[in-house]
């Protein structure tokens, strides 16, 4: 339903963000370079300092406006933390960079092989759900996760590259989105299958 | 005793409080370390339990509880759960001695009421009633006192945190914070011990339960996952045991279960509770129905099977906790009891079975809240910069979508403060409005979710279906409290609505409620008002001072000289008696510390990403040489 942030259309590593695009650019405003592979640690230490610098906390008794603006920009720390901590939202923010902005609704299709797999695997969730097999369900979760790590690592391939194959990542991308809807979906029916024990 | 000398320049003492279903605590800190303060009841725990008495006036605590048998209707226990609750929850059909007040409107189905014989009232204003008598004692021991932060589940929704604040803001105190119950834990804990690692914290309270896995880090506190149940606690091992014994009674109708015989069956289920911590069996005398004693002996063993099932429901929380960290049981470092239910013996050994190690029980599981409360607001009054909690937010936030779906704009466990937009468009041609219903929680339907606000954005401009653009933009504060801004994009015309959930009470209604309240009215509200606002604007002043030792180079000289002459005015006005004279010279000096405000926050920032750098390599280096060195080299810091 979300619809896309507008898109500047402009090719290169500049481009202007309009008014309504999400907040300020993540790798900016955590002081970082601009790359994908992203240390875990590094940024969680780095989201840290900023969050010791600039919690509300930290303005206790200071003026309003001060507290308001600290918050602020606190809130874009933490947005911008939330982004780069998933192999997702990085690559996304890396493509708005390059002035690709594509959000689920505008990516293209993915390929039938893959399509294929993951109807697949859906079925099988579905029947584990049926059997109430938790530790099937558990098991495909496993096979989807380590599926996930191989495309983050492709993707990471595809990002040091020069130039880099836009295509390429946009698919790695779409690819990387089933596999992540896969596991919310079977974390899901493992919450339900453990709450409610046959 | 100590003579206590008191001197009236001090500064006011701040104080935490654990708002408890079952127990309420305030302590303070004193030399660094939390102490409880004595309550009304002369013990540190003030039962949650208060009175509306027939010929008038308010009775809180262990007086209240022991009217509770004899007047069950005008008693009210556990309030906590009903807390931002609507009249037509779930929550109130279940078992409880409880009177609703009919609702004869759609305002009054929002919130739950309770008849008490005459005076309806609602959860806040009974919470409220609970934090005015511990804020009585508070003052009564240490003359003067500062903000308050007040604790709150961590797995407390939206406008179950509103409601909570609202009782504060009535009860007339200066709310800090509202501070999660498990991070608050892991405070005192943290604190005292300073380690280093990854933690989970099992609260099982009277009426909730939550789990927090956190992790403890060069003087930050992150937590990483939050979950629970809002509506579990040792009360159910209450209800439980109680069913058993209304059975015994035979009491196994509605016809007779009146509300004395429920509340008598309740309390000697708490007492069979408490006796079964160290005794194998217990014996009880119980009336029997039509007349007479019977006789009812408790096995441990029973009671432990009765209450199995409300173990599962938290291990259950504990493992969706431990997956969402990203983390094994085994990889933690420790796990933390707190609240009285886990004194229980099969509570703390389902606890080391499910995480495969003894908890850590050293600070009194009923305190241990109640002490990170006063830690925290001792830390925000000094502005210091020793620790620093970074909570997340307990529950999704999201929007309706089409077909009754949930669009989630802000997901669980994103780290607080907390901020996000999405845009929207019309389906329709010529659509002028959006229906807007904000929902919290992780069904994948709106309908099973929390309903927080709805609201419609009108006069949209008639435009072709997907023209039209919305902006929704969530706004989650430090104490996980929630705002919604919309705005129509498309033509350029801003519209803003801001969202206050309905069941929050404006700060008119909270005024009106206080004048009304005071004996004097409008003659002490105005007396509260200047004290509060000399409070706030001495912060003010040191803060600015501290400010201007620290970063006076980032200064234009007229700067500075503005700033001087504000805080001149400033110190003037906290001489006289005029609240708004005073809040006017407040915001002057805002108006003249704004631009270098601005300049001192990118220090700040530059030095945080700059500075990292540095520790980067002590780290290295720390590694290299092994944990020993690390821990030599930091033993000089505590205390």
């Amino acid at each position: 339903m979300a619809a896309g942030t507008p898109s500047p259309c402009a090719d290169g590593p500049h481009f202007r963000r309009e008014g309504s695009a999400p907040l300020t650019d993540a790798y900016d405003t955590l002081g970082f370079a601009p790359v994908f592979d992203l240390d875990g640690p590094t940024l969680e230490r780095r989201h840290r300092e900023l969050s010791r610098a600039l919690h509300p906390d930290r303005y206790a008794g200071r003026p309003a406006s001060e507290r308001q603006r600290a918050l602020g920009r606190a809130i874009e720390v933490n947005e911008a933390f939330r982004k780069l901590r998933d192999p997702v939202g990085r690559a996304e923010v890396l493509l708005a960079r390059l002035g690709r902005h594509v959000t689920e609704t505008s990516a293209a299709p993915a390929s039938p092989a893959l399509l294929m797999e993951v109807m697949e695997q859906r079925e099988a969730l579905g029947e584990a759900r049926q059997q109430r097999d938790l530790a099937r369900v558990r098991a495909l979760m496993r096979g989807v996760q380590v599926r996930e790590q191989r495309v983050v690592a492709e993707m990471t391939k595809a990002f040091v590259q020069r130039p880099p194959d836009m295509a390429r990542i946009e698919a790695l991308l779409g690819e990387l989105r089933y596999h992540r809807r896969f596991i919310e979906e079977a974390a899901g029916v493992e919450d339900d299958l453990d709450a409610s024990p046959a | 005793m100590l003579l206590d000398i008191y001197d009236p320049k001090a500064p006011p003492t701040p104080i935490g409080i654990d708002l408890g279903t079952t127990n309420s605590i305030v302590a303070y800190v004193s030399d660094g370390r939390p102490r409880a303060l004595t309550t009304c009841d002369g013990d540190a725990l003030l039962p949650s339990v208060v009175h509306y008495a027939a010929e008038g006036g308010v009775v809180v605590g262990r007086a209240a509880q022991a009217r509770a048998t004899r007047e069950p209707e005008r008693t009210l226990a556990s309030v906590k759960r009903f807390m931002g609750r609507g009249a037509d929850d779930a929550e109130t059909s279940r078992l409880g001695s409880y009177r609703f007040a009919e609702p004869t409107n759609d305002a009054e189905r929002k919130v739950v009421r309770f008849d008490t014989g005459g005076r309806v009232v609602t959860p806040v204003e009974v919470a409220a009633e609970i934090l005015k008598s511990l804020h009585q004692s508070a003052l009564d021991q240490l003359r003067k006192v500062g903000g308050v932060v007040i604790t709150v589940p961590a797995y407390f929704d939206d406008a179950q945190r509103q409601a909570t604040r609202d009782a504060g803001r009535l009860a007339g105190l200066e709310v800090l914070r509202l501070l999660n119950e498990p991070t608050a834990a892991a405070l005192a804990y943290g604190l005292e011990k300073r380690q280093n690692g990854s933690f989970a914290v099992y609260d099982l309270g009277g009426g909730t339960f939550d789990v927090t896995v956190l992790a403890l880090e060069d003087g930050i506190f992150q937590v990483r996952s939050t979950g629970g149940d809002s509506a579990l606690g040792g009360d159910d091992m209450d209800r439980a045991l109680a069913e058993r014994l209304l059975a015994s009674m035979g009491a196994n109708d509605d016809a007779s279960r009146t509300r004395e015989v429920v509340s008598l069956a309740l309390a000697e289920a708490r007492r069979a509770k408490h006796a079964l911590t160290d005794a194998e069996a217990v014996e009880l005398e119980l009336p029997a129905r039509g007349g007479g004693d019977v006789h009812v002996r408790i096995e441990r063993a029973e009671f432990e099977r009765a209450i199995e099932p409300l173990l599962e429901r938290t291990g259950r929380a504990c493992r969706r906790a431990l997956r969402d960290a990203g983390l094994e049981a085994r990889e933690l470092d420790g796990v933390i009891l707190v609240g009285g239910a886990t004194r229980v013996p099969r509570v703390r050994a389902y606890v080391e079975a499910l995480f495969g190690r003894a908890p850590l029980g050293d600070v009194d599981p009923e305190l241990v809240v109640a002490y990170g409360a006063a830690l925290q607001a001792d830390l925000l009054a000094r502005a210091s910069d020793e620790v620093l909690l970074l909570d997340v937010l307990p529950l999704s936030l999201g929007i309706e979508t089409m077909g009754g779906g949930v669009d989630k704009i802000l997901p669980r466990n994103t780290t607080i403060p907390a901020g996000a937009k999405a845009t929207f468009t019309t389906y329709a041609d010529n659509q002028t409005g959006f229906e807007i219903h904000v929902v919290q929680g992780e069904r994948e339907l709106a309908g099973d979710c929390r309903s927080l606000a709805r609201f419609s954005l009108k006069g949209v401009p008639a435009l072709p279906a997907g023209m039209a653009r919305l902006e929704v933009e969530f706004h989650v504060d430090e104490n996980g409290l929630l705002a919604v801004t919309a705005r129509e994009l498309s033509t350029g015309t801003t519209q803003r609505v801001e969202v206050t959930p309905s069941y929050g009470l404006s700060d008119e209604a909270v005024e009106r409620m206080l004048i009304d309240a005071l004996d004097h009215g409008e003659e002490d509200f105005e007396k509260r008002r200047l004290a509060d606002a000399r409070v706030e604007s001495e912060r003010v002043v040191l803060a600015t001072e501290k400010a201007l030792a620290a970063d006076a180079d980032l200064l234009e000289p007229e700067e500075r000289q503005s700033i001087e002459a504000a805080l001149a005015a400033l110190r003037e006005a906290l001489a006289g008696t005029n609240a708004s004279a005073i809040q006017a010279r407040v915001d002057a000096l805002d108006t003249a510390t704004h631009a270098w405000a601005g300049r001192r926050m990118n220090r700040a920032v530059q030095a945080a990403i700059e500075g990292r750098a540095l520790t980067d390599v002590e780290r290295r280096v720390e590694r290299a040489q092994g944990v020993e060195a690390h821990l030599a080299a930091h033993a000089g810091r505590g205390h």
